[in-house]
């Protein structure tokens, strides 16, 4: 494979993977809180997608809406029973809640859809388009398209409207923002919503090439965490690009070695980052000197 | 002239530690209220009850008469209470533009109407609106987080400190805007550790001494060096 | 034995260890053995997490590659090169001990989640090695066979004889860890979870008391791992995975992070939940897994953490007795003030330091000679705090030099300085609550005493170290003040004690000088007369005092020379009456007339 049609295939894979990591970072932002559940939360909408593609044959781009509706009431719902009673608690406290929660979600997928894999209808269609040397699947055009629109659409959100600013305010001085009267409440809940809603949808978007089963998403929760540190912890942009650098790293490397030393790899490399810039690459020195 | 906001007998404590007991202040629209004493004394445990981040042990604390027990900060902000704290904490990562347009609850023309106004009051802030706050200089951002707690149209505004780092000069740019904002409409409580500045600009004052009001009154009397140095120096 | 058994919970605790071992002897099956027998591999295990996961306080995702490790080790070594359990025990603690040791230096400077993540990482990375390097570690499927327990003579094979061993090893793990955190230094790692910066200005080495945390979670890790490959017979890279990660940490933060009770307790627990869940087939993990959330929001200090205060709540406080007597506290290091140096003790030239555009420090000097008590003015915001954290280290300055005792220190770490003779005191009190006064103020020997970890498992029975800083703590209550109150919890303290249990506690590290940040703050006059003698006091054995205060009546009758500070820079300097007729001092600081300044300053008539 050329390493142009590589990269191309990392790129679809990375748009994935940082709407992914754009949903960590998010919650990381309002709460402070690591969500390691994060990953089985893309399993979810995998699974939703599967059944209710079972339910109405239509192709997910029609059902996409839905699927990000019911992963939002999800994402709230997971709020009230792992972040806000655990609102006083050390964070490693809601870390652990957080994992908690991922077992029981591991369960009921393992209960409600057996241990095998399953596949997502696709977003459009199935099939390959050719564009002169490069393969591409019609799949991965709708994950590059969708992944795009939606960041864009939160770059706009957060950056062009009131509601947007009001999320960086709770993020940055809760108490502030309470003191100029945000319910910040309501919006740490609705950050929970978004970002679970955000894991729904790159569950859909993959969900039909790469298959959902109850432990698939571990490791999505470990990416995620990587993409977040690697482009520094809380930012946004640095984020995407940590996902996008994952993904190419992961498509790349793995063209020449097996998939397994490619993830090594992969935490080695990170690894790296850690000693060489415990920042992060976006990622502000904190100089201690305790 | 009534009464904005009508404290008695407030005691807050931190644990077994009371840092405020049995206070007892008011506020009347069109007035600027100067609260001085040393630092410990409890001004900021005071604001901090007012806009609702501390729960008080005793008293009652009334906001444009209503009981404010049990209602969030959020709430309070809502009614018209606008909070500039001590230390500023402008949200960093914000634009100046967008540190006030956050904190507007309305349409987008009353935004804009709003942000017109914060401009005129301090044009340092129209003139770096696309810059982040935390990139603008102490006596910058305090202007920042007085026009953020005004945006919201308040009755009353609380302002902790807001000298605090400034040069005497800079300091005084800062506070004449308070003679502007009773004038437009809000109410002013100042804390301040520098008495001079805050009798200078307000027109009533109390004292606190470790978590009591050991005196109260006109600033025009207060200016009279016996009683102030008996209170804020001890004897 | 009654009054022991009567201190905090041991009763309960004991009557509950007496229940299991009844059950283990008299009504246990073989299955139920074997349950037990996990349930004390996995004690073991958490154990070891409590020492960096509760004490350090740092959430290390390492600890069952740990374990898994050490049943590799033990699996490898028996299987394939047939070692008998001597040789493969000790290796298997001693494998995961030194990658821990390889990877401390790196990994524990990092801050938090970079921390957890960097552990996570290394985790999946021996992960992958298990599965992929099937020659060695038999792939997925592990390797088998692992041979029973040889001991020369005696080979422990049934499962009784495993059980008790097992627990044998578990109750000398218990011991050790025991040992390790008691007395001063567990006191020590309280106040390092407690703050940072407090326990460095004490001296405590921070980055030490995490290596040595990690590693013996390793070592305990390590020895768990083989313990379960002897019992299971097996092993495979479930027992590195990411799931019993998630276990230990259910289990610890169930039982109680610091609690030894609580690592028996949160790994029974845990297991029996499992076992009682299994009847649900299919449900028996969604069920576990909600359980446990229910247990982590209802207990946030665990489940140990909550019997005691169930305890509190029937049965009342019990306050212990009174220390022995106190040794006496020299001050100044034994030097008078007839031995006057020609150097100056501190002196800081031309300290400049800014925090994005703003100079908090800018070209700052100035000196101190033996003996002195200088107060450092001026408003808020002047720098007055940021000077005393580049002296004592908690800061870097971006020019200039601070010299203590002719020693260049600008660039030393805080816990060094501290060591040196330099203690402090801050603007906000950081004491460790649970603890009584006498012990927030020894742990100010923890860090000038330093005892290595042999010192602290060697010492049985009276604990001297602690007895010996107790003692020297409780002189310094006394010169403060405070000794009537020595045991009492601080968390219940008025505001005024807490602030003389802080300069108790800087006093205790016998220092040479003594930086104290607004101690006044919060006093009525009455205290801040008092605390003005004792600090004259001090002065007069020979303590240098640089003390930060806003509130000049306090400073006036106390300090010889007074600096003022306006917006980083040095604005006056000499005798308090010159400084204070400053023209520029009295504008910037004061904001009152000039002659309302002196009436207000004549002092008390």
């Amino acid at each position: 494979m050329t390493l142009l049609q590589l990269a191309i295939n990392g790129v679809a894979l990375g748009a994935a993977y940082a709407l992914i990591a754009l949903g960590f970072v998010f919650i990381v932002n309002a709460t402070g809180a690591v969500n390691f559940a994060h990953g089985d939360l893309v399993m979810a909408g995998g699974y939703v997608a599967v059944g209710l593609g079972a339910m109405a044959p239509l192709p997910m781009l029609v059902l996409l809406p839905l699927v990000a509706a019911i992963m939002f009431a999800l994402g709230v719902a997971m709020s009230l029973v792992a972040y806000f009673p655990l609102i006083n608690r050390p964070p490693s406290t809601v870390f652990i809640s957080t994992l908690l929660i991922g077992i029981v979600l591991q369960n009921v997928f393992l209960v409600l859809f057996g241990p095998q894999a399953h596949a997502a209808p696709p977003l459009i269609q199935s099939g390959i388009l050719h564009i002169g040397p490069i393969e591409i699947s019609i799949q991965a055009l709708g994950t590059l398209a969708v992944a795009g629109a939606l960041i864009a659409l939160q770059y706009l959100v957060f950056t062009h409207t009131q509601i947007g600013r009001r999320l960086r305010a709770t993020a940055q001085d809760r108490q502030m923002a309470q003191a100029i009267g945000i319910r910040v409440h309501a919006v740490v809940a609705a950050t929970f919503g978004f970002g679970t809603a955000l894991a729904g949808i790159a569950g859909v978007l993959l969900a039909n090439q790469f298959f959902v089963y109850p432990t698939g998403g571990i490791p999505l929760s470990v990416y995620a965490y990587i993409a977040v540190v690697i482009g520094g912890w809380g930012s946004i942009a640095g984020a995407v690009i940590g996902a996008m650098m994952i993904s190419l790293f992961q498509v790349v490397v793995s063209a020449y070695v097996s998939y397994a030393v490619a993830t090594g790899l992969l935490y080695v490399a990170l690894l790296l980052v850690f000693f060489f810039r415990p920042q992060g690459i976006f990622g502000e020195l904190v100089r201690r000197r305790v | 002239m009534s009464e904005l906001l009508n404290i008695e007998g407030l005691s807050v404590a931190y644990g077994q530690v009371y840092a405020l007991r049995d206070v007892s202040i008011s506020v009347s629209a069109g007035e600027a209220v100067a609260l001085v004493g040393a630092n410990g004394a409890g001004k900021s445990t005071l604001f901090k009850s007012i806009v609702g981040f501390l729960r008080p042990r005793g008293g009652r604390l009334h906001f444009l008469d209503n009981d404010m027990t049990g209602v969030s900060p959020e709430r309070r902000a809502r009614l018209g209470l606008g909070y500039a704290p001590e230390g500023r904490r402008v949200f960093p990562g914000m634009t100046v533009r967008e540190n006030l347009e956050v904190a507007v609850f309305a349409g987008k023309a009353e935004r804009e109407h709003r942000l017109r106004r914060a401009f005129a009051l301090f044009p340092q802030l129209a003139e770096r609106q696309t810059q982040l706050a935390w990139q603008l200089s102490g006596g910058q951002q305090q202007m920042l987080a007085i026009g953020r707690a005004l945006m919201g149209r308040p009755r009353l505004l609380l302002l902790d400190e807001p000298s605090l780092g400034l040069s005497p000069k800079l300091a005084d740019e800062v506070l004449a805007a308070v003679r502007v904002i009773v004038q437009d409409g809000t109410a002013v409580l100042l804390a301040e550790q520098n008495v001079r500045k805050a009798l200078t600009y307000c027109e009533r004052a109390y004292v606190l001494e470790i978590g009591k009001v050991v005196l109260s009154g006109a600033t025009s009397a207060l200016r009279d060096t016996e009683e102030i140095r008996r209170a804020y120096l001890g004897d | 034995m009654a009054s022991w058994l009567s201190n905090g919970i041991r009763l309960p605790l004991m009557l509950g260890a007496a229940a299991l071992i009844a059950y283990a002897l008299f009504f246990a099956g073989s299955y139920d053995l074997r349950v037990l027998t996990i349930c004390g591999i996995y004690a073991l295990l958490v154990l070891g997490f409590q020492f960096v996961f509760g004490h350090a306080g740092a959430v290390s995702l390492a600890q069952a590659t740990f374990f898994g490790i050490g049943g590799y080790i033990t699996g490898i070594l028996a299987t394939r090169f047939g070692f008998p359990f001597l040789a493969t025990f000790p290796l298997s603690i001693a494998g995961p001990a030194l990658l821990a040791v390889i990877i401390a230096v790196p990994v524990l400077k990092l801050e938090d989640h970079y921390f957890s993540l960097a552990t996570l990482g290394i985790g999946l990375v021996v992960l992958l090695l298990a599965i992929q390097w099937s020659d060695v570690t038999g792939g997925t499927n592990g390797l088998a066979g692992i041979p029973a327990i040889e001991l020369p003579g005696l080979t422990i094979a049934d499962r009784r004889s495993v059980l008790w061993f097992v627990w044998a090893i578990v109750a000398i793990g218990c011991l050790l860890a025991y040992q390790l955190t008691r007395g001063l230094r567990g006191h020590a790692y309280h106040l390092m979870r407690e703050n940072l910066e407090a326990a460095s200005s004490l001296g405590l080495n921070i980055a030490e008391l995490r290596f040595g945390t990690f590693v013996l979670s390793a070592a305990y890790g390590g020895a768990a791992g083989a313990l379960m490959a002897h019992v299971i017979h097996v092993v495979s890279p479930e027992n590195l995975d990411l799931a019993l990660m998630v276990t230990c940490l259910t289990m610890t933060v169930i039982g109680g992070r610091t609690r030894i009770a609580g690592a028996i307790l949160g790994a029974t627990l845990i297991v029996y939940l499992r076992e009682w869940f299994r009847v649900l087939e299919n449900y028996y993990m969604i069920a576990y897994g909600t359980a446990a959330l229910a247990v982590l929001i209802a207990a946030p200090y665990g489940l140990v953490g909550a019997i005691e205060r169930l305890r509190v709540v029937l049965f009342g406080e019990i306050r212990p007795a009174l220390p022995p007597a106190a040794s006496p506290l020299t001050l100044g290091g034994g030097h008078k003030l007839a031995q006057a140096s020609a150097e100056p003790l501190l002196a800081v030239d031309g300290i400049a330091l800014a925090f994005g555009g703003v100079k908090a420090l800018d070209g700052v000097s100035l000196s101190c000679d033996q003996g002195e008590i200088i107060g450092l003015i001026g408003p808020n915001g002047s720098g007055k705090t940021t000077l005393l954290n580049v002296i004592s280290g908690l800061a870097s300055c971006q020019r200039g030099s601070v010299t203590f005792l002719g020693s260049d220190i600008t660039r030393a770490p805080a816990y060094a300085i501290a060591r040196l003779g330099i203690a402090r005191t801050f603007q906000h009190i950081h004491l460790v609550d649970d603890l009584c006064v006498l012990d927030n103020i020894a742990v100010a020997r923890a860090g000038v005493d330093s005892g290595g970890l042999l010192q602290a498992i060697g010492t049985i029975g009276r604990d001297r170290r602690l007895e010996d800083a107790r003692g020297i703590a409780f002189a310094a209550a006394e010169r403060l003040g405070i000794a009537d109150v020595a045991m009492e919890a601080c968390g219940r303290l008025p505001y005024g004690t807490r602030r003389r249990v802080e300069v108790a506690r800087a006093l205790a590290t016998t220092p040479r000088l003594l930086l104290l940040d607004e101690p006044a703050a919060g006093l009525n006059e009455q205290e801040q007369k008092d605390l003005a003698n004792r600090i004259r006091s001090f002065a007069a054995e020979g303590i240098t005092v640089l003390v930060v205060e806003h509130n000049l009546v306090f400073l006036a009758a106390l300090a010889e020379r007074l600096i003022c500070l306006d917006r980083g820079k040095v604005i006056a300097s000499g005798l308090p009456e010159a400084v204070r007729r400053e023209p520029a001092v009295i504008e910037a600081y004061l904001g009152l007339e000039a002659g309302v300044t002196e009436l207000a300053l004549a002092g008390p008539s």
